[in-house]
């Protein structure tokens, strides 16, 4: 690991300030995704600002809104009642990721800026757009079977690792952000950027930016939703495929839809072309199957993760068939 | 503290409570909890398995909740309490999980144990010792190369007090 | 085993591992948690590239960093001799030269006062390499092939002939990928010198056997070196080698003076201590309709490393386990530009009886014939190939009782018939062979005055638990009490033990501790008898017994109080006693020993989603005597979990141009977790074998074996889909 300054953060101004004021520098939380790469050689910030005795803790709700403090714990978010009770796609997108220890550590916030997990991007020796703009891709032609099949470009086709990420896109949370400029409020649909021309720039923080909080809409009374996860190994690994799902269902009938797609993408996958399929239109499993189909248009494979568009569409319908409750 | 002229890390200060002792230690930011534990107090119960958050040998209890001490730099734990599986046993015998993991067979070569074991305890605080698959489930994050998981789950449920799963 | 006057107590019996409390307490010192004054940290730097010279290598800036002590690269090490491989040549010696072999050879090592700055340092050595095109395809026109290396190719009969009568063939391809032994404990080595005398801990199969290479390596009397292996955080056969880091770690902490610790990272784990080769299998199998084989060819082909000779022979099950006439069993090594191969657990089998035993599914399809049924119909009463008798083989017992314990009456035959809810179900078995293996070994048993008994051998326990049934012998052997005996073990300057590979140590260990108690109660009786004033006054070692701690002369009416072995020593005034004992494989015994399993999977298949979970597992084993239940279940049971992996998830892949391995981490490489396996249920069968005085045949092989094509033929029993190509993935079954 390079050397580095540590500094512990007494409050959020003078963390953001530290942050504008000198060298790189890079916040630390729970570290999952900043220690990990630091170890690597990824990321090597020349000043480190220890955030976690920052006041960004705990869950409130009230208004139709949730507010997560942004260094509430994966389990501290998963274990609150009222994410059980309202937003069960929530509490399953947290309790399928990861393992318990590292859930104890990992804050909301950290994980919807989690890194790629793309072995060119964390294996210096390799060309990597991302870490190393202009130096190439190595997965292209190399291995790619965790790899993403939407939102690619021709420079990177990283896969954005999150699952909490594709529940809230879904939910259409909303970040707040504190900068040296002041505060400001990001829908989550529009916090992340695919790739495109240059894929080391991944979301709408400005440099020395902090999340202080996410705000969630509560989904109404008596909508169903849920998280399906699709991996090799039945627990403790990264998603294939997965779909965050929530559906408002009244006589048979579809009266609204959220539908968001995981390990298939470069950002968490919203979209908007399934729930238009299913939106009005009643509960059938060829309705799933057409959204599901919806989802996935567009999407350009390469040879080594070519299955998952099969696998994609068949992971949409079958969360959509599972939360409606449709039999089979 | 800055870094000095030649870029070299100044050491910082450090009380970590390991066990219900309090420490003091001086020491490169970059040193991590495991590290720490390891090479600088002598504790060397937790392991190093993969040094990056994906095998859990490196378990151990920070203010009672599991984590991997591996990806936690040891200068950001500052007033937490650690427990590691040394902290463990009760009044100079063997904690009710140690125990069940002997009974039941639960290890073999022995390297991911310490991290098991902490996990377990934690599982059970937890209030996960439910049926078989949600203990396997929320014992994932430990693996085992010697394959030892099914007396692993059994062990947990004979410390969980249900005796009619021990396999011997 | 047992004579008239010794008592099976504690031989056979669920003894809880004496190294138990250690282990869970944390006590328990595996070879990176020994701590040493002045102790110095090594790093390793690897080459980029996989085949080639290093034109260029710049350490000045390493060799700047802080807390730096020295950098080692070809330009400035020592001549180091080429250490033998334990079994086969091994490695070449590291940093001799510029040459590059393989991506990921070690190219520099840089030690530091601390990990940190070692790990900063490494970063900074730059290398350029003048690159030639590698040899990373076992199809390259240009690589150099080697066929029957291992020298245990197989033929009989006329196998063209057999296939040209055969009224069935089936003749299918399948393939394995590269998978990694990837124990938990990340291997390391601490070094330290004193003058010329090198002691080392280090994560080996055979401390001996370390101890020779590394006497080679350094040009030393083995008087000089040291090896240290009390504990083993795993292995799986990674450890029978002594790879070119222990010599490194060796040759630092020369360099710098004082000891060097050198762990390696888990990227390193995957090129550097060995991995199981991948191989492609050709099965061409003949038979009557009524199911009698009269035909099995078998080709393997694997890769090696162009500097190694490493080979294993994927085709010794085929040749024994089925009554089959006319029988070809090859296997063809490729030289190629990759790290060494070396075992795996169940090395040869594994893969090998993966290719038979899917094929003989596919034959018993073809005919309509249960697969067990088909299995019988060839059960081999002798050994097929020397026509010898077996020693011991209860592989018939294996089939009938694994197959009652796991319910196979209820499987209906036609794929995709068995279903629970929305998931296809399948059940799937396969026969499994080991070879037995016994090497020369010795033991030294010791009583002192405090009445313990201390045996030792410089065998490992990497987890079998050979702690524990070796104090289980030596207690039995000399009527003591369990807490009266301790086995002591990973020191090479003890007796010496053969590695702990192969399932050749409990074996050779057993026989070899059991001879030395034995030999050490007669030296205690020759002693007591000399003296009227002892109970044993006039006895021979057949005429007494020994039981809770005494010795007693034995007569019709029962055993007399006798004396304890104390009372002995005290009365000559003696502070220990000792006796050495040695056992070697027997070559009086007109008859072929082998080690026999049958396995039996359920698996359940989401059909939409191609997602394979294994539900249940039935293990059958034959073992020969079994010394403790508990732990040899626990061999079986990991065995089984490693071939769930090995059946479903574990492939190394590795980049077409730079053979870099893409997925060198825990969370890319994919073993098995705990939701992954379910209650495996265990069965011994059998009786003790006659090839070794306690009748032990081994089993940490035999776990593995066969667990792939059980579950990959229940994977075709559930879906209709046979899967040739190992792991089976969704994209195979999607």
């Amino acid at each position: 690991m390079h050397p580095f300054e540590y500094i512990r953060a007494t409050d959020v101004r003078q963390a953001v300030a530290t942050a504008a004021a000198g060298p790189a520098a890079a916040f630390l939380a729970g570290g999952t995704t900043q220690v990990d790469l630091m170890k690597d050689g990824v990321l090597a910030p020349q000043v480190l600002i220890d955030i976690t005795r920052l006041p960004l803790r705990g869950v409130t709700a009230g208004g139709g809104v949730l507010r997560v403090g942004a260094l509430t714990t994966m389990e501290e978010l998963a274990a609150d009642p009222v994410v059980a009770q309202r937003l069960p796609v929530v509490r399953e997108s947290l309790l399928l990721a990861a393992s318990p220890q590292l859930r104890n550590m990992a804050t909301v916030a950290g994980n919807l800026l989690q890194r790629t997990r793309c072995r060119y991007y964390r294996d210096l020796s390799c060309a990597c757009n991302k870490r190393a703009p202009g130096s190439g891709c190595g997965a292209l032609d190399g291995h790619h079977r965790m790899h993403a099949i939407l939102g690619t470009s021709e420079h990177c086709i990283a896969t954005h690792a999150s699952d909490l990420a594709v529940a809230l896109v879904a939910l259409d949370a909303v970040v707040h952000v504190h900068g040296a400029g002041g505060e400001r409020a990001v829908p989550l649909t529009g916090f992340y950027r695919t790739p495109g021309e240059d894929p080391s720039v991944e979301n709408a923080l400005e440099p020395g930016e902090l999340i202080t909080s996410v705000e969630v809409p509560l989904l109404p009374e008596g909508a169903r939703s849920g998280y399906l996860k699709v991996r090799d190994r039945a627990s403790y690994e990264f998603a294939l495929a997965s779909a965050a799902v929530a559906l408002v269902i009244t006589d048979g009938v579809t009266r609204d839809a959220r539908v968001a797609l995981g390990g298939l993408a470069t950002v968490p996958w919203r979209s908007r072309a399934a729930e238009e399929v299913l939106r009005g239109a009643p509960v059938t499993p060829e309705a799933c199957a057409a959204a599901a189909e919806a989802a996935l248009s567009g999407a350009s494979p390469r040879s080594g993760n070519a299955f998952k568009v099969k696998l994609g569409k068949r992971t949409v319908a079958r969360a959509l068939s599972l939360v409606a409750g449709l039999p089979g | 503290m800055h870094p000095d002229d030649r870029g070299v890390p100044a050491e910082v200060q450090l009380r970590l409570r390991v066990n219900g002792v309090l420490r003091e230690l001086w020491l490169d930011p970059r040193v991590t909890l495991l590290d720490a534990l390891r090479e600088r107090l002598g504790l060397t119960g937790a392991k190093k398995g993969c040094d990056q958050g994906a095998c859990g040998a490196c378990t151990v209890l920070a203010d009672g909740r599991r984590v991997l001490s591996c990806l936690m730099l040891a200068v950001t734990c500052e007033g937490r309490d650690i427990t590691t599986i040394e902290g463990l046993g009760q009044d100079g015998g063997l904690h009710p999980v140690q125990r069940a993991f002997i009974a039941c067979d639960a290890f073999q070569c022995g390297f991911c144990t310490p991290g098991q074991i902490l996990s377990a305890v934690a599982l059970l605080a937890e209030g996960r010792a439910g049926p078989d698959d949600q203990v396997r489930e929320f014992m994932s994050g430990n693996i085992c190369r010697c394959g030892a998981y099914p007396n692993i789950v059994a062990a947990i449920r004979m410390a969980a007090g249900d005796p009619g799963r021990a396999p011997f | 085993m047992t004579t008239a006057t010794e008592t099976a107590r504690l031989v056979g019996a669920d003894v809880d591992r004496v190294d138990g409390p250690s282990k869970v307490t944390g006590a328990a010192r595996y070879p990176a948690d020994f701590g040493f004054e002045k102790l110095a940290h090594a790093v390793l730097v690897q080459s980029t590239v996989a085949a080639g010279r290093i034109r260029r290598i710049a350490t000045a800036a390493a060799e700047a960093a802080p807390g730096v002590l020295t950098v080692i690269t070809h330009r400035n090490a020592p001549r180091l001799a080429r250490a033998p491989g334990g079994l086969g040549i091994g490695p070449p010696a590291p940093l001799q030269d510029d040459r590059v072999v393989h991506h990921g050879q070690y190219i520099a090592v840089v030690v530091a006062q601390t990990l940190e700055q070692a790990v900063a340092a490494a970063r900074l050595v730059e290398a350029d390499y003048e690159t030639v095109e590698p040899l990373l395809d076992l199809d390259d026109p240009r690589a150099e092939r080697v066929d029957n290396a291992a020298g245990r190719d197989v033929s009989r009969g006329d196998v063209a002939a057999g296939l040209a009568a055969a009224e069935v063939i089936v003749a299918a391809t399948y393939t394995t990928p590269v998978q990694t032994n990837n124990p938990l404990g990340l291997f390391a080595t601490i070094a330290s010198w004193d003058g010329d005398l090198l002691t080392v801990h280090d994560s080996t199969q055979g401390p001996a056997f370390a101890r020779t290479a590394l006497a080679v390596a350094f040009g030393l009397p083995e008087t000089s070196v040291r090896v240290l292996a009390p504990f083993v955080g795993g292995a799986f056969g990674a450890g029978l080698r002594t790879w070119p880091h222990v010599v490194l770690a060796a040759l630092a902490a020369r360099v710098v003076g004082r000891p060097v610790k050198l762990v390696l990272s888990r990227a390193q784990m995957f090129t550097s201590v060995g991995y199981r080769p991948p191989t492609v299998q050709h099965l061409k199998v003949g038979a009557r309709r009524t199911g009698e084989l009269v035909a099995i060819d078998h080709q393997g082909i694997e890769p090696t490393a162009v500097e190694d000779d490493y080979a294993e022979s994927l085709t010794r099950a085929t040749a024994v386990l089925y009554d089959c006439p006319n029988l070809s069993g090859r296997t063809r090594q490729v030289r190629l530009n990759v790290a060494c191969p070396t075992w795996m657990r169940g090395p040869g089998e594994a893969p090998g009886v993966f290719a038979l035993e899917c094929a003989l599914d596919e034959l018993a399809c073809e005919l309509g014939l249960d697969p067990i049924e088909l299995r019988l119909r060839n059960y081999a009463e002798v050994h097929p190939q020397t026509g010898r008798p077996w020693s011991s083989k209860a592989l018939r017992a294996c089939y009938e009782e694994g197959a009652e314990r796991f319910g196979w009456a209820r499987r209906t035959p036609e794929p995709r018939s068995m279903s629970n809810g929305p998931f296809l179900v399948g059940y799937g078995m396969a026969s499994a062979y080991y070879g037995y293996v016994q090497a020369p070994c010795q033991a030294r048993a010791s009583l002192g005055l405090d009445g313990v008994a201390v045996v030792r051998s410089a065998a490992t326990d990497i987890g079998p638990g050979t702690y524990t049934v070796m104090t289980q012998v030596a207690a039995d052997a000399l009527g003591l009490p369990l807490e009266r005996v301790r086995f002591e073990l990973g020191d090479s300057t003890m007796p010496p033990a053969p590695l702990q590979g192969g399932s050749g140590l409990t074996a050779a260990l057993s026989s070899a501790v059991h001879t030395a108690c034995r030999e050490l109660l007669r030296v205690f009786v020759d002693l007591a008898a000399s003296s009227p004033a002892s109970p044993l006054y006039g006895c021979g070692a057949q005429d007494v017994t020994a039981a809770g701690g005494r010795i007693s002369p034995v007569q019709a009416s029962g055993p007399l109080p006798g004396e304890t072995y104390t009372d002995i020593l005290a009365r000559h005034e003696l502070a220990e006693l000792s006796a050495d004992g040695a056992s070697a494989r027997r070559r009086d015994l007109d008859a072929e020993p082998g080690i026999f399993a049958a396995k039996f999977a359920e698996v359940e298949v989401d059909p939409d989603l191609g997602l394979v979970r294994v539900r249940r597992f039935v293990a059958a084993v034959d073992g020969g005597r079994i010394l403790n239940p508990k732990t040899a279940a626990s061999q079986i049971i990991g065995g089984t979990a490693g071939g769930i992996g090995m059946a479903l998830l574990e492939q190394a892949v590795s980049d077409p141009r730079t053979g870099r391995i893409a997925n060198a981490t825990f969370g890319d490489y994919l073993v098995a977790v705990n939701a992954d396996v379910p209650d495996i249920d265990v069965i011994f069968v059998g009786e003790p074998d006659p090839m070794n005085p306690i009748g032990v045949k081994g089993i940490g092989e035999v776990a593995i074996v066969g667990v792939a094509p059980a579950i990959a033929n229940a994977v075709f029993h559930a879906t209709g889909q046979r899967i040739r190509s190992l792991p089976i993935t969704v994209e195979q079954l999607l």
